[in-house]
Formats: structure tokens, sequence, C-alpha cells
């Protein structure tokens, strides 16, 4: 039997699924490249914390997917969430985010990221690994996007730590406690000026 | 005078644990093994993010027994309060009197100082590679750093990215698991494999057999008291990171640290 046509095929599939594969990471990493550039330029004129968390808004807003991150913290308990339950815990976990994300900076310290090669786990997934030099010490930073919308943020892992998965633990917590009331609740409460 | 003998493991071990986690070691990581840490149960099905509901169940609670929470919230309270009354204001001292280079340079050479807990540890758990490269990456860093004080392995792409190994990761490597969930008065998160390892890491590092040796004299509580010290900021710093922004700390801390040491477990 010829199996040349065959083993072509095969062949050909394999280097247009590659060539897919390497455009996807290249778009996803030149999507993240602008992404962090636009934040640290941002964070280098914030005069403090707070003026950070509102200056980065906008852009945050532009290259993360809130609402996929707002889901996964929450779980299989989003279900049961109503529409506006949805919307406003949504809202609620944008600012809670926005405000954690900027407390990592430093006024005056500026983090040197060096991008290693993406990955792409799954269609329409990348995990862009970065290693972060920040105030004398070396961190991992996984950056995990997919498409939609244009290749955006869904998490982001800090030395194993994963921003979504430790919000879920505590989502999670609140859910059992009082389900979808009592997790907007706590995040009213932690989103309130102290 | 002699040391009292609970001193002593406390402040090494306040160095070594972070009260979350030893992050400022140079960090190296497969990116699927990070994912996997950080993700419960990860079914990258392929679906965007639009795909709605699909998804829900792809992050599970990072979990790990804590028959203990109870005592454990008390002692996280107890920490939290002691971080506040005490190494905080400690903490900022230390940063106001001392630039920041020498700051680094005393951190560097602590952690230089720790290279035996390091490599007895590759070495237990068969990765004689990364035994080697530590074994490299202290001696660049003793001599052409100067005594641990400089960093120039940094510059060498093979020695800056090697992990740091510690005895409850050889545990963890060896299919020991996690026991139950701690919170250690002073230390922070913890589990029992964990804190069976901190008597790994307490009886390897160089630092204690230094005050065994000179444990009569009055001025060796300096040394352990100055490891504990030059580590403040940066876990007081990631102690805030980690709890600042949470709707519950003592979950946040606790599922960072079990988080953090799937990972390093992992590499």
């Amino acid at each position: 039997m010829n199996l040349r046509p065959f083993s072509l095929l095969v062949v050909a599939t394999f280097v247009t699924f590659q060539g897919v594969a390497s455009a996807a990471t290249a778009e996803a990493e030149k999507r993240l490249h602008t992404a962090v550039d636009q934040v640290l330029a941002i964070a280098d004129r914030a005069p403090n914390g707070s003026a950070l968390a509102v200056s980065l808004r906008p852009t945050l807003e532009k290259y993360l997917s809130f609402a996929a991150m707002t889901r996964r913290a929450v779980g299989p308990g989003w279900r049961q969430f109503t529409k506006a339950q949805q919307d406003n815990a949504t809202a609620l976990f944008t600012t809670l985010v926005i405000r954690t994300y900027s407390s990592k900076f430093t006024p005056g310290e500026h983090p040197v990221f060096t991008y290693k090669a993406a990955t792409e786990p799954a269609p329409g997934r990348v995990e862009v690994p970065t290693t972060l030099l920040y105030q004398g010490s070396h961190y991992s930073v996984i950056y995990r996007m997919e498409a939609a919308e244009g290749w955006r943020i869904t998490d982001i892992v800090i030395e194993g730590v994963s921003l979504i998965a430790n919000y879920r633990s505590q989502f999670d917590a609140q859910f059992k406690k009082g389900g979808a009331p009592a997790v907007i609740s706590a995040l009213s409460q932690s989103v309130t000026p102290q | 005078m002699k040391i009292p003998s609970f001193v002593l493991p406390v402040l090494l071990g306040a160095s070594s644990v972070l009260f979350i986690t030893g992050c400022a070691s140079p960090a190296h990581k497969k990116p699927d093994a990070a994912t996997s840490a950080a993700v419960g149960k990860s079914k990258s099905d392929g679906k965007s993010v639009t795909a709605a509901n699909d998804d829900l169940d792809e992050y599970s609670a990072a979990t790990v027994a804590d028959p203990l929470e109870p005592l454990n919230r008390a002692t996280f309270m107890l920490n939290d309060g002691l971080y506040t009354v005490i190494f905080r204001p400690v903490s900022k001292t230390y940063e106001t009197v001392l630039p920041k280079f020498v700051r680094q340079g005393i951190y560097n050479a602590y952690e230089n100082v720790k290279f035996p807990i390091r490599v007895v540890n590759d070495t237990l758990q068969g990765n004689l590679k990364r035994a080697g490269l530590e074994t490299g990456k202290f001696l660049v860093n003793s001599t052409v750093g100067v005594g641990g004080l400089g960093r120039p392995s940094d510059h060498i792409p093979a020695l800056a990215d090697v992990p740091s190994a510690d005895t409850a990761q050889t545990f963890a490597k060896w299919g020991i698991g996690n026991g139950f969930y701690l919170v250690l008065p002073v230390l922070g998160p913890s589990t029992l494999r964990d804190a069976v390892g901190l008597a790994g890491d307490y009886a390897l590092n160089p630092i204690t057999w230094v005050c065994f040796v000179y444990g009569d004299y009055d001025w060796i509580i300096a040394i352990p008291a100055a490891n504990t010290v030059r580590a403040l900021p940066v876990q007081l710093s990631q102690y805030d990171a980690i709890t600042k922004n949470a709707l519950d700390r003592y979950l946040a801390a606790r599922s960072a640290y079990i988080q953090y040491r799937k990972e390093a477990a992992s590499k």
C-alpha cells in the first residue's frame, strides 16, 4: 500500500497546526508585551498606590477578562447567581483585582520582565511565562491568556500562586455560608475603602 | 549566656518560612507545572472565555486538611498582631537605617550561607545536576561575590535560575503528603510535613552550627537575629500582598501557602 499521500497529509496537517499555534502564541505575546509596557508606564507616573489603581483601571479593563476571572473565581455556584448578581459580583471583583494588582507596585521601583517562550496548552489558550526582577528578587510570573475580543489575561500566577485559585478558596467559603448574597456582601466589604 | 533553646529555631525559621513562603530565590519554572500547581483541576478544554459556564469548575479551591482551624485562626490572628506590633517597626527601622545596597548584600550573604540546605536536599531528591549547579552558584557568589554579598551568579544563565530546595520539599518528592495544615506561632503557615521539614533545614543551616559552637557567648545571638531582620522587609511585603485585599485573610494565606509549596515540590 502506498502510504505516501497519507504521510504527506499528516505532515501538512502538523505543519499547518504548528503554524496556527505559533501565530496564536505570537499574537498573545505581543498583546501581553503591549499591556505590560502600558502598565509600567502608568506605574512610573503614579505618585501612590491609590492613584495608581485609578489610573490603571482603563488599561486593565482593556487587557484583562474580568468576566471570565470572576466566573471562575466563584466556580460552579455562579450558575445560581441571577444576571443582576453576576453583574454586581463582576463589577466588585474587578475593583478588587485592580486594587490587588496595583498594591503590588511600590512607587519608584521599576520591575524588569524577562519573557520566556509561550505555550499553547489548548486551542484559544496561551500561557506566557516570565521572570520578574523586582526589588532585588526574582519571581516567576505566568500570564494565562485566552482569545476573546482579542487576547486577554484571565489569570496571573506568581510563584505558583494563582490569583484566581486564591480567590476561589475564599469565594467557596462565602458561597457555602450564604450563596450569592454572602459572596456579594463579602466583596462589597472588601472593596469599601478602609 | 546560653541562648534559650526556643529562640534559635524561631529566629532561623522566621527567616526561611517567610510567614508565607521563601520566594526570594531565583525562580525557575515550567509553565505547565506552575499552572497545575495553581489550578486544582485543569480541564483545558479549549473553550474560549466566551463559552458560558463550561469553565466554572476549572479552578478548584486549593485544599488541605485543616482539623485545627479554630486554633490555627487564633494563631494567625496572634501572629498578625506580632507582625504589627514588633516585626513591622523593626523592619521599618532596618530599612530606614541601612541603605538598600547594604541590606541587599546582607540578604544575599545569608541566602548564600544556607547552601548546605539546598545542596543536601537536591542530592536527597536524586537531582545531582541541580546539586552541581547549586555548588557552582555557591562558589561563584562566595568568591567573585565576596562572601556572598554580591550575586554574580545572576549574570550566568545556567546559575541564574536554580530552584531552591529544602527538606520539606524532599519529603514531598518522596511521596509524603502534607498531613494537616498548621499555623505556627511567629513562623506562620505550615503543614505537619513542612514543620518536620523545618527541623531538617535547621540542622543543615550553618548558622545553627555556629550558634552551637559559640553558644556560650552573648554576641552569638546577633547572627540569627540579623538573619531574621534582614528577611523581614521581603516577608512582610509578601504577607501583605497575599492578605491585604482578601475576603478572608486566613483562607487567602492558607491557599497561597498550599499552592506555593505544591509548586515548589513539583520543580
